[in-house]
C-alpha cells in the first residue's frame, strides 16, 4: 500500500526514519532536478539535494502541514540553492551532461533516435542551459518551477513570496528574454511556425 | 469577478499560454488571437520557446540518499526488545520479592529490618555478612559442643538439675538456627539479584553484537545494490547505443 506524503510525514515526525526515507525516495529526483537546473552543476545539485532532506528532517517537528510537503521541500531546496550561489558569488554554470540524461533513457523505449538527432538535442540542451543564465534568478526560478515542476502561478507566488501578477510578469519576461538569447545563438523561432 | 482582456496584456497572455485563466477569459483571448497578429505571434513565440525548454534535462545522477536508521531495537519483536529502565527496576524488585517470600515460607517470620533491606545495600554488605556468618558458625559450634557435653553426663545428674538451663540452650539454638536461615535467605535473594543483573548485562552485550553484525550485513547489501544499479545503467546504455546503431 502506498502511503501519502502526509501519512509518511506524520510517521516520520513520530521518529520513524524508514518513513522519511520513503519520502526521500519519492522526492529526491525532482529536488535534484530543481537544484541542477538552478545551479547547473551535477555535484552541487546532489549536495543540495542531500542537504535539503537533512534540513527537512531536522525541521520536521516544526512542519505543521500548513503547506504541501513537496512545496515545503522545494522551498528549502531553493533557499539552499540561493545560499550556495551567494557563497559562490557567481551565476549558475552550464554543464554539458556527460552521463545519460532522462530524455535519452526515455528515448530508449520510444522509436530510435538517430545519432545526429541525439547530438543536436544535447547541443540544444547546452544552449538552453546557457541561455537560462542570462535571466535573473527570479525569472529563472519561476520558469523552472512552472515548466519542470508543474506548479501553479499561486504556488510559485507563495514560494517566491511575491504577488501572483509578479509571477506572470517574471514568466513573460523570462520567456521573452530566453527567446532572444536562443535567437542570438542561432535557435530562433522558424518563420514557418509564425502565423500568417 | 469578470475581467476583460486588453490587447497586449502580457499577464493574461501568459495565463492563456499556461492554461491558467478562467474559461470565459480563455475564450475571449482565443477570439482575440484570431484577429490580432501581434498577440498571436507573441503566443506562438512563447510557445516555441517553451518547446525548446523541453530538451533541457538534468543528467541521470545516481542518488539513493537515505538517512541511517538509528537503532534496530524498535524493529525487534516485543519479547526480544530490551526492557526500559523502569521495567528492569520492577523486574529486580520482583525477583527480590520472590526470593524474600520463598525465604519467609521456609522459616519463621523475618525481622522487619531484613525485609526492608534493599538489594543495593545487601550487595554492599556482602563482606560483612560473610564475617557474621562465620562468627555465627563458631558460636553454633561452641553451643553444640556445650550441648554434647551436657548430654554425655549421667541421666540422674541431668534429672537432678533444673530444666531451666536446658530450655535456655534450646531457645538459643533455635534462635541461632533462625538467624542462620535468615542469613541464607538474604544470601539467596542477593544471588538472585546478582544473577538477574549478570543476565541482563550479558543480554545487552549479545544485542550489541547482533546489532553490529546486522549493520555489517546492511553495508554489504547496500554496496551490492549500488553495484547492481550501476550494472543496470550500463546495460541500458548498451541497449540504447545498439538501438541507435541499427
Amino acid at each position: 500500500m502506498t502511503r501519502t506524503d502526509e501519512e509518511l510525514v506524520a510517521r516520520s515526525r513520530s521518529g520513524d526514519v524508514d518513513s522519511f526515507n520513503q519520502l526521500i525516495v519519492r522526492w529526491e529526483r525532482p529536488i535534484y532536478a530543481l537544484a541542477y537546473r538552478v545551479l547547473g552543476r551535477e555535484e552541487d545539485a546532489r549536495d543540495v539535494c542531500q542537504d535539503t532532506f537533512l534540513r527537512a528532517y531536522r525541521a520536521l517537528p516544526g512542519f505543521k502541514g500548513q503547506a504541501k510537503f513537496s512545496s515545503w521541500l522545494y522551498r528549502i531546496a531553493l533557499n539552499l540553492c540561493r545560499d550556495w550561489m551567494r557563497r559562490q558569488q557567481r551565476a549558475p554554470v552550464s554543464q554539458m551532461p556527460e552521463d545519460v540524461d532522462a530524455a535519452e533513457l526515455r528515448s530508449a523505449t520510444e522509436p530510435a533516435e538517430s545519432i545526429e538527432d541525439l547530438v543536436a538535442r544535447r547541443e540544444l540542451s547546452a544552449i538552453v542551459a546557457d541561455a537560462m543564465k542570462s535571466l535573473t534568478e527570479e525569472q529563472r526560478t519561476a520558469i523552472i518551477l512552472k515548466e519542470y515542476h508543474g506548479m501553479t502561478f499561486q504556488e510559485i507566488a507563495d514560494m517566491q513570496g511575491c504577488p501572483l501578477s509578479t509571477v506572470k510578469t517574471r514568466l513573460y519576461q523570462g520567456l521573452s528574454q530566453l527567446r532572444k538569447q536562443l535567437e542570438r545563438r542561432g535557435h530562433g523561432v522558424p518563420a514557418l511556425v509564425k502565423r500568417i | 469577478m469578470s475581467e476583460t482582456f486588453e490587447c497586449g496584456d502580457s499577464g493574461a497572455l501568459v495565463a492563456y499560454l499556461y492554461e491558467e485563466c478562467e474559461p470565459e477569459m480563455r475564450k475571449e483571448i482565443a477570439g482575440h488571437l484570431t484577429q490580432c497578429e501581434s498577440c498571436s505571434s507573441e503566443i506562438d513565440d512563447l510557445g516555441w520557446t517553451r518547446q525548446r525548454l523541453e530538451v533541457w534535462t538534468p543528467p541521470m545522477s545516481t542518488l539513493g540518499f537515505q538517512l541511517p536508521v538509528p537503532a534496530q531495537e524498535s524493529r525487534l519483536p516485543w519479547w526480544r526488545a530490551p526492557l526500559p529502565a523502569w521495567a528492569q527496576a520492577v523486574a529486580a524488585l520482583l525477583i527480590f520479592g520472590v526470593g524474600l517470600s520463598v525465604g519467609l515460607t521456609r522459616g519463621p517470620a523475618a525481622s522487619p529490618q531484613v525485609a526492608a533491606t534493599p538489594p543495593a545495600v545487601a550487595a554492599s554488605a556482602d563482606t560483612a555478612l560473610r564475617a557474621e556468618l562465620s562468627q555465627l558458625e563458631q558460636r553454633l559450634k561452641s553451643e553444640m559442643a556445650a550441648i554434647r557435653t551436657t548430654a554425655s553426663t549421667p541421666v540422674r545428674q541431668t534429672a537432678a538439675r533444673s530444666d531451666a538451663p536446658s530450655d535456655d540452650i534450646l531457645k538459643r539454638v533455635e534462635e541461632l538456627v533462625a538467624q542462620s536461615e535468615e542469613r541464607q535467605r538474604r544470601e539467596f535473594t542477593l544471588r538472585n539479584v546478582e544473577l538477574a543483573r549478570d543476565f541482563e548485562a550479558q543480554r545487552r552485550i549479545d544485542m550489541a553484537s547482533v546489532r553490529e553484525t546486522v549493520g555489517q550485513f546492511q553495508g554489504v547489501t547496500g554496496t551490492e545494490i549500488r553495484q547492481q544499479r550501476e550494472a543496470i545503467e550500463s546495460i541500458n546504455n548498451f541497449i540504447r547505443v545498439s538501438q541507435q546503431g541499427r
